[in-house]
């Protein structure tokens, strides 16, 4: 236990002392924050005004959607935006230039192709009034995935042309108006007999953020693990220290002692985000979606200490069966791949937290990290499941610790040719006394 | 260490080993390159498990509260690199069970007396290669063990070092330590040791007192200085081979041959001016007992 004390110290203040866990737990954030902001400012300003010119027959309706276009979007379109999205779409007067051609003809036509090549103009959308009794319109651009443009284009055109038949009908424009307003459905979550506040939006957040965690943490600090056995073996040092102390004792400190500098850095880095986000936090009206229930809290810090002991124990183990990193990298993928499984699984975890297929997963160990807390967060499954999920993880990594510091013991002495399973299994027999 | 035996896979490293080591002095274990030291020191102090046999420390079985009462130098130096040299020994004396500060305090004394002391706040990779072994060899011996066992000691250091080494060893000897000295230089173990084994091929091959496993191996070289007729070289019945430095012949004697009959036969034929029975070396002993040793 001493021992264990001692490794777990050294480690932590040998990597907590380096500059480069200053400068890293200073500028990652910054870094972030960088990377998230850099897309969204990018995708905005590449953005000049598309110029797009509406061919009709009857200038009126080209006005009727000229004017549609270039006016501030619905409630209904501005629900699907985003934050980076939203400044974007409050400008759509800047973001198109449009003008309307009466003059329906196919030498007009050629014409407008020929602009659209030479980039004087950016679509032109067919809008006649034989296009429109066939249903069928065209926008013509050069672009090849124009969503964006064709989602709103088509949304405008077929409620200017729906208002049109409409009042064709003989319903005043605020009737028809009315008749066309999109029914919302509102979802409400219950949860625990009350109806939550919120969409839910807050929920996946808290996934998301977990997941990355365990991720970054896993592969980080894994391979800070992985790297400092591998220093004692090259180094030479392992066999002073295992003439000191046991190969469990060894690893166990190690492990606690690289996992204390993770979390460490990742309190650091909540402090940080606290202190630059609680402002900003503050003034959102669904503040309420954010808050984070004690119970969510715990089941956090529980499964991804033992998502990262048990990553980090495998990683351990790679270490002490190769001699250099290269060889270790190469074995690194027994880790990505469960890794990697949870998080595709997320999906069907957050759609049916409740399916069998669900269930059964989230109680294998090497993804209950990650779908366990997710169902947790999603909608809280019978205790004995989280029971269950728990005490086989921690079965697991009780189990592997005990393993990998077998392997270790033998492994870190073994320089040169990296072992075949068969002589691992060996090890393991002689290991045992 | 009674009958122990340790295999890796068809290699037998270690087979069916046994000797004792009496407390108090220098012992050395004795072996050409690959004969299997190493993995006794590993098997001695817990790091590797023997697949049969019994090992005792202290008259007891061999068990984890044993590590902290004995010392370990192994052949492959291995340190912090990054670790500053006073922590590095700090820390060593710690896992050895001593508190930080007692551990800190006697770091700094053997680093005075290791002309260490101007380097205690290096980082440990800043430091010569025999400066590192010498750090390796403190945090060998910080925590004042019963049992010292070193795999080499001497490889690398330079010879001013290496007395400085032997002073310490001979001096912790004196006080009742016991030490054991792994190496394959015959000189240093001739120079140091009371009682040796020597092991090849993972056997003991001899065992016992220096100067009693010397006298079995008896007077059995002459070292011969002469003028005139060598013919008496030649004479088979007394001697078995001999080795001519220019300066003398050093001769060994058949089995069985009286030294007085070569004396006899040599003056006869020659006039000498040194006729000296010669106590074995153990390099000719290990040399006679192994053979000569492969590449």
């Amino acid at each position: 236990m001493r021992n264990t004390w001692l490794i777990l110290k050294r480690e932590y203040l040998q990597r907590v002392r380096t500059r480069s866990f200053l400068v890293l737990t200073l500028l990652l954030p910054a870094i972030m924050t960088g990377l998230m902001a850099l897309p969204a400012k990018l995708a905005t300003m590449g953005q000049k005004a598309q110029h797009i010119v509406i061919v009709t027959s009857s200038p009126q309706l080209g006005e009727i959607v000229r004017q549609q276009l270039l006016a501030t979007p619905t409630d209904d379109e501005e629900d699907d935006a985003n934050g980076a999205d939203n400044n974007a779409k409050q400008k759509h007067e800047d973001q198109y230039i449009v003008d309307v051609d009466a003059n329906p003809t196919e030498v007009e036509r050629a014409a407008l192709r020929d602009k659209v090549s030479q980039r004087s103009i950016d679509g032109y959308l067919w809008l006649t009034d034989d296009a429109i009794a066939a249903r069928k319109i065209t926008w013509y651009s050069r672009e090849m995935m124009p969503f964006r443009e064709r989602s709103r284009l088509s949304e405008t055109v077929s409620r200017v042309l729906q208002q049109q038949e409409l009042s064709n009908k003989g319903m005043t424009p605020a009737q028809a108006d009315q008749m066309l307003q999109p029914i919302k459905v509102q979802p409400v979550r219950i949860e625990g007999g009350h109806e939550a506040k919120g969409s839910g939006t807050g929920r996946l957040l808290e996934i998301v953020v977990m997941v990355m965690l365990l991720y970054m943490a896993v592969l980080f600090y894994g391979i800070s693990v992985m790297r400092s056995v591998l220093e004692e073996k090259t180094a030479r040092i392992i066999e002073v220290l295992l003439s000191s102390a046991s190969s469990t004792e060894l690893m166990a400190g190690k492990l606690l002692g690289v996992g204390a500098v993770g979390l460490t850095q990742i309190l650091v880095w909540a402090v940080m985000a606290g202190v630059v986000a609680l402002p900003s936090l503050a003034t959102q009206p669904n503040l309420s979606d954010l808050a984070i229930p004690p119970s969510v809290m715990a089941a956090f810090a529980l499964f991804f200490l033992l998502g990262y002991l048990l990553y980090s124990t495998m990683y351990a183990t790679i270490g002490a069966i190769t001699t250099t990193e290269q060889e270790g990298q190469q074995l690194q993928f027994l880790i990505v791949i469960p890794l990697v499984l949870s998080v595709f699984m997320l999906m069907p975890v957050i759609r049916t937290p409740d399916s069998a297929a669900v269930v059964w997963m989230s109680m294998i160990p090497f993804f209950a990290p990650i779908l366990m807390y997710a169902r947790i967060v999603v909608q809280t499954p019978p205790l004995w499941q989280i029971a269950l999920s728990l005490s086989l993880l921690i079965a697991t990594v009780w189990g592997l610790l005990i393993f990998c510091a077998r392997i270790y013991r033998i492994g870190v002495l073994i320089y040169g040719k990296r072992p075949n399973l068969p002589e691992i299994l060996k090890w393991l027999k002689y290991a045992k006394a | 260490m009674t009958g122990v035996s340790k295999s890796y896979g068809d290699f037998v490293a270690v087979d069916g080993l046994s000797f004792s080591i009496q407390p108090g002095g220098i012992y050395g274990l004795l072996g050409p390159n690959g004969a299997g030291k190493t993995s006794t020191l590993r098997m001695m102090i817990g790091i590797i498990v023997p697949d049969s046999g019994q090992i005792s420390i202290f008259g007891e079985p061999l068990n984890r509260a044993h590590k902290d009462r004995f010392g370990y130098l192994p052949e492959e130096r291995g340190l912090y690199r990054k670790m500053k040299v006073l922590e590095h020994l700090t820390f060593l004396g710690q896992l050895k069970g001593l508190t930080g500060a007692e551990a800190t305090r006697r770091a700094q004394s053997w680093c005075e007396r290791f002309e260490l002391a101007a380097w205690t706040g290096k980082k440990v990779e800043e430091l010569s290669k025999g400066m590192q072994q010498k750090v390796q060899f403190i945090g060998a011996i910080l925590h004042d063990p019963r049992l010292i066992i070193m795999d080499e000691p001497f490889a690398g250091l330079d010879p001013a070092n290496a007395v400085a080494l032997k002073d310490v060893l001979l001096e912790l000897a004196k006080k009742g330590k016991t030490i054991l000295l792994s190496t394959h230089r015959m000189d240093q173990v001739e120079r140091l040791c009371q009682s040796i084994c020597l092991i090849n091929h993972g056997r003991a091959v001899l065992e016992g007192d220096l100067n009693q496993i010397k006298a079995r191996y008896g007077r059995r070289h002459v070292q011969i200085k002469y003028e005139g007729d060598a013919r008496f070289l030649d004479e088979p019945s007394l001697v078995q081979s001999f080795n001519d430095y220019g300066n003398y012949v050093e001769v060994q004697l058949a089995p069985g041959a009286d030294p007085q009959d070569l004396l006899k036969l040599a003056s006869s034929s020659a006039r000498l001016s040194k006729f000296e029975l010669m106590e074995p070396s153990l390099e000719e002993i290990f040399i006679d007992v192994v053979g000569k040793p492969n590449a």
